[in-house]
C-alpha cells in the first residue's frame, strides 16, 4: 500500500519560523496555529490519507496534540489566545471524532478523493433495499409487540451487516490506492464507496431505532 | 494575596464544600472544628442571613424563610417543578424568561442569587481557612446539567464575586481525584448519586489522561426522592390515623423532611428506625420503619439509575465486564440497596475507599490546579451530555452536535431568508435526544440581525455553534456573501440575560460582602437618604428655632450619617440614623407646631 501523505510545501511556524510536521502545533516552540482550522483532518493529525488506520495510533496522535491545544492549559493567557485554543481544540476534537469512527472516516476520505456526497448520490448496493425493508418490518413488529428477544436478535443482525459493509469499504479503498492512475476504475470505485456508505447510514439509522426503542421503555 | 489560588467548589443540593490544590495534592477546606460539609441551606432571619448548619437548625421554627435544595431550581421553569412544589415549604413563584423565584418575606430571589449566597459563604470560609483572598473558582455541576443549568451556576458564581474559571462535571471531578495518583490504564465507571441528582460517567484513564467516553443521568433523581418516598408514607399514615382532612403546616413539613432524612441515614446501618411526630394537641404519631420497607420504596428509583448505567455503557460501546473499577460518589451511595444493585449490575466489587462526600470537591481542586498551571501533566477530555440541535420547519429537530461529543466542539449551519429584504432570522436552539422540538429542552432563541437586504433565499448566514469546555454554548454568525458579522441576540429560555446577571453582580457589589443580609443595607441607605432630605427641608422651613449648639449638633449628626452611608456597616448606619433623628427632633417638633397652628388657624378661618 502506498502512503498518500500530502506533499505540499512544509508549513513553517509563524512564531519561530521552524518547519512543522503538523499544521497545528510547532514541534519546536509548541505554539498552536490557527492554520489548523483550515487543514484537512488527516494532515491535522499527522496521519496518512488512507482508510486503513490503526485506531490506537489515531488516538495517540489526538492525545499528543490535545496536550498543546486544550483550553485547560491556556486559562492564564489573554482572551485572544484562549479563544484560539478553544477554536483549534474544537476542530481537533471534530477531526478525532471523524477519523476514529470507520464509517465517518470513510465518508470524509471519499469527500477528499472527490467522490459524490450523500445528497447528490442516494443510491445503495443492489438488493440492499429489499433486505432492509424486510428488516425494518421485522423490527417494527418486534417493537409493537415489545419482543425484547427479537429486538436483540435484529440488533445483532444489523451489527453484522454494518461490520460487513465496513469491511467491504476497506477493500474498496485498497483497490482505489492500487488503481489511482486509472480514472475509469477510480470513478467506479468512488461510486461504489458512496453506495456502501449510504447503506451504512441506513443500517445505523435502524440500529439507533432498535436501541432507542429499548431505551424508551425505561 | 496569592493570585494563582483557585477554589474548587462542590455546590451540592444538600451539602456544599470546597477544596484547594496544594503542592502535595488537593486538600479539603475545613473550619476550626474540622468540619468541611456546609449544608446548602439559607435562613433569612429578621436581621441576619445565615448559611449552613446554623440555618438548617432553624428550619423547623422558621419554615417559610429557610431555603434548601436551591440546586433543584437552577435553570428550571415553574412547569418543571410541579412535583417539587408540594413538598417545598418555601414559596416558589414564576420568574422572568420562564424561570422561577423563591419568595421569602415578600422578597423574590432567583435561584442564582440564592446559590450566590451559599457560594459567598463558602468563599468567606475558605478565605478564613487559607488566609488568602479568593476571587476565582472551579464549580462542579451534575454531568447531565443542560446549558441553562450550567449558565445559572456560572451566573451564581459571578453574583457571588467569583470568576468561574470552569464548570466541571461532578463524576469527572471524582474521577480526577480518584485517578490522580494512579498510572495504570483502566476503564472506570463513576456512579454519582447525590441529594438531588444522579450521574454515571464512563471514563478511560491512562497516564494522566482522563477521557470521558459517555455520560448519562437524571438531574431530578437523588436522595431527596428517597426522602420523599418516606414523607409520603408518613403523611399517608398520619392522615389514616388522624383524619384525611389533616393539613400539614410548613413547620410540620420541614420536620417531616428532617425525620425522613434521618430515618434514611439510620436505615443504612440499622435494620429499623422509629419516627415520632408530635402533631400538637396531644396527637403523637409513632411508626417503626424497617430497612426492607424502605428498600421496597427505594427500589424503583435505584432501578432507574441502573438503567442509566446500562445506557452509558452502550453509548461508550462497552459492556459491564469491560469496567475495571466502579467509583461510588455522593452521600446517597451509602444506602445499602444502592451498593447491592450497582455491584450486581457491574458484576464486581465497588470502589468505596474515597469519601463520597469529599471526592468531588477534591477533583474540582485538581481541575483548579490544572487551570492555574500547578498541574501540567493531566489532560482532561470531557463530553457534552446532550445533543444540540435547531428547530427546523414543521417542529422537527436538526441535530448539529451529538451527545457524548468531546468538548470543546463546534458545528456550523447555513441559514437564509424567506422574504425579500429580510434582515433578521430567528433560530430556536434545543438540547435533547428526542426528534421533535417540543420534546426537547429549548435552550434559547437566537436572533441574527444585520443581514444585508437581499432577495429571499440569497443571503447565506453561516452560524457557528461552539460548545466550550464548560459545556456552555457560544453562537456567532457571519453572512457569507457580504462577509459581514451578523449580530446574535440571545433570549435564554430558562435563564437570565447578560444584562440581568450584570445588574445582579452590581447589586452584590453594592451589598456588603461580609453582611449577607445585603438587602438591609440598601434599605438602610434609602432610609438614611430620606432622613437627610427631610432634615434639609425642615432646616429651610423651621431652621430658625435651633440654637447654635443644637444647629452644630445637627450638622455633625447629618455629616456623620452621610459618611456612614458610604460604608457597608449596617449597624453604624442605623446608629447614625438614630442620632440624626434625635438631633433633628427640635426641628420636627417645631414643624409639628407649625402644622398644628396652621390647621387650627385654618379651622378658625373655616369657622368664620
Amino acid at each position: 500500500m502506498t502512503e498518500t501523505h500530502d506533499q505540499a510545501a512544509p508549513v513553517k511556524c509563524r512564531h519561530c519560523d521552524k518547519p512543522m510536521s503538523t499544521p497545528m502545533v510547532c514541534d519546536y516552540c509548541h505554539t498552536v496555529s490557527l492554520d489548523a482550522t483550515v487543514a484537512d483532518y488527516f494532515t491535522l493529525l499527522d496521519l496518512p490519507r488512507r482508510f486503513d488506520l490503526d485506531g490506537e495510533e489515531i488516538h495517540r496522535k489526538f492525545l499528543a496534540l490535545s496536550r498543546h491545544a486544550h483550553p485547560d492549559f491556556h486559562a492564564g493567557d489573554t482572551p485572544e489566545v484562549q479563544q484560539l485554543h478553544l477554536r483549534v481544540s474544537a476542530v481537533l476534537n471534530d477531526a478525532y471524532r471523524t477519523l476514529s469512527d470507520p464509517a465517518s472516516r470513510a465518508a470524509y476520505l471519499l469527500m477528499l478523493f472527490g467522490g459524490k456526497g450523500s445528497v447528490e448520490d442516494k443510491s445503495v448496493p443492489d438488493g440492499f433495499l429489499g433486505t432492509m425493508m424486510m428488516m425494518q418490518e421485522e423490527l417494527a413488529d418486534a417493537l409493537d409487540t415489545d419482543d425484547r428477544a427479537e429486538i436483540a436478535r435484529i440488533t445483532e443482525v444489523l451489527q453484522t451487516q454494518h461490520d460487513g459493509l465496513i469491511r467491504r469499504i476497506g477493500t474498496l479503498f485498497e483497490q482505489y490506492q492500487e488503481s489511482i492512475s486509472c480514472k475509469a476504475v477510480v470513478d467506479d470505485l468512488l461510486g461504489e464507496l458512496r453506495q456502501q456508505l449510504n447503506a451504512v447510514s441506513y443500517v445505523k439509522k435502524l440500529l439507533s431505532q432498535a436501541t432507542s426503542a429499548e431505551h424508551a421503555h425505561e | 494575596m496569592n493570585d494563582s489560588l483557585i477554589l474548587g467548589i462542590d455546590l451540592g443540593t444538600t451539602n456544599s464544600l470546597a477544596a484547594v490544590m496544594r503542592p502535595g495534592g488537593p486538600e479539603i477546606v475545613r473550619d476550626a472544628d474540622g468540619a468541611a460539609l456546609i449544608p446548602s441551606v439559607i435562613a433569612f432571619g429578621d436581621r441576619k442571613v445565615t448559611v449552613g448548619a446554623e440555618a438548617r437548625a432553624h428550619a423547623v421554627e422558621n419554615p417559610t424563610a429557610t431555603v434548601y435544595s436551591v440546586k433543584r431550581l437552577m435553570g428550571k421553569s415553574i412547569a418543571d417543578l410541579t412535583s417539587d412544589m408540594d413538598v417545598l415549604p418555601y414559596d416558589v413563584v414564576p420568574g422572568r424568561h420562564d424561570t422561577v423565584c423563591v419568595k421569602v418575606n415578600g422578597r423574590e430571589m432567583t435561584p442564582q442569587e440564592l446559590s450566590a449566597i451559599i457560594l459567598r459563604d463558602i468563599k468567606a470560609r475558605a478565605e478564613t481557612a487559607t488566609g488568602q483572598e479568593i476571587s476565582r473558582a472551579v464549580i462542579t455541576v451534575p454531568a447531565y446539567f443542560d446549558d441553562a443549568q450550567r449558565q445559572a451556576t456560572r451566573d451564581a458564581g459571578r453574583i457571588a464575586g467569583l470568576e468561574v474559571c470552569r464548570i466541571v462535571n461532578e463524576p469527572t471531578a471524582a474521577a480526577l481525584a480518584y485517578g490522580l495518583d494512579r498510572s495504570e490504564n483502566a476503564c472506570i465507571a463513576v456512579y454519582d448519586l447525590g441529594g438531588g441528582t444522579f450521574d454515571v460517567s464512563i471514563l478511560r484513564v491512562s497516564g494522566g489522561v482522563f477521557e470521558v467516553l459517555s455520560t448519562q443521568g437524571d438531574t431530578r433523581l437523588g436522595g431527596d426522592d428517597l426522602d420523599r418516598e418516606l414523607i409520603n408514607l408518613l403523611t399517608g399514615e398520619i392522615r389514616d390515623e388522624f383524619g384525611q382532612g389533616l393539613t400539614f403546616p410548613p413547620a410540620t413539613r420541614q420536620a417531616l423532611r428532617i425525620f425522613a432524612e434521618a430515618t434514611k441515614v439510620r436505615l443504612s446501618t440499622e435494620s429499623d428506625a422509629t419516627v415520632e411526630v408530635d402533631l400538637g394537641g396531644g396527637r403523637v404519631f409513632r411508626r417503626t420503619i424497617t430497612r426492607d420497607e424502605f428498600e421496597s420504596l427505594a427500589t424503583g428509583w435505584i432501578d432507574h439509575t441502573i438503567e442509566h448505567c446500562d445506557r452509558a455503557l452502550r453509548d461508550a460501546g462497552l459492556g459491564p465486564g469491560d469496567v475495571d473499577q466502579v467509583v461510588m460518589v455522593g452521600g446517597s451511595t451509602r444506602v445499602p440497596l444502592v451498593r447491592r444493585k450497582t455491584e450486581e449490575f457491574f458484576g464486581r466489587e465497588l470502589y468505596t475507599a474515597v469519601n463520597p462526600d469529599e471526592v468531588v470537591a477534591l477533583g474540582a481542586a485538581v481541575q483548579a490546579g490544572i487551570l492555574s498551571g500547578i498541574k501540567r501533566d493531566i489532560l482532561l477530555l470531557d463530553v457534552t451530555p446532550l445533543s444540540l440541535g435547531i428547530e427546523t420547519l414543521g417542529g422537527a429537530v436538526g441535530k448539529l452536535i451529538m451527545r457524548n461529543s468531546t468538548v470543546p466542539c463546534q458545528a456550523t449551519e447555513t441559514f437564509s431568508t424567506y422574504v425579500d429584504s429580510q434582515t433578521s432570522v430567528d433560530i430556536n436552539v434545543l438540547q435533547g435526544e428526542r426528534e421533535l422540538a417540543k420534546d426537547c429542552r429549548l435552550l434559547g432563541k437566537f436572533q441574527l440581525d444585520g443581514i444585508p437586504p437581499m432577495p429571499a433565499g440569497a443571503p447565506r448566514v453561516q452560524v457557528t455553534f461552539l460548545l466550550d469546555a464548560n459545556g456552555i454554548l457560544n453562537v456567532s454568525a457571519r453572512e457569507l456573501r457580504s462577509g459581514k458579522t451578523a449580530s446574535v441576540q440571545i433570549t435564554p429560555a430558562h435563564g437570565l440575560t447578560r444584562d440581568e446577571v450584570d445588574s445582579m453582580v452590581q447589586d452584590s457589589y453594592a451589598h456588603a460582602v461580609e453582611d449577607l443580609n445585603a438587602h438591609r443595607l440598601i434599605d438602610l441607605r434609602n432610609e438614611a437618604e430620606r432622613i437627610l432630605g427631610a432634615i434639609e427641608k425642615s432646616l429651610q422651613v423651621t431652621g430658625r428655632v435651633l440654637g447654635d449648639p443644637q444647629r452644630r449638633a445637627l450638622d455633625a449628626a447629618a455629616g456623620d450619617l452621610r459618611a456612614k452611608m458610604g460604608r457597608d456597616d449596617c449597624d453604624a448606619i442605623y446608629e447614625a440614623m438614630s442620632a440624626a433623628n434625635e438631633a433633628a427632633m427640635p426641628l420636627t417638633e417645631a414643624q409639628m407646631d407649625d402644622v398644628l397652628s396652621k390647621t387650627i388657624k385654618g379651622r378658625k378661618m373655616d369657622d368664620v
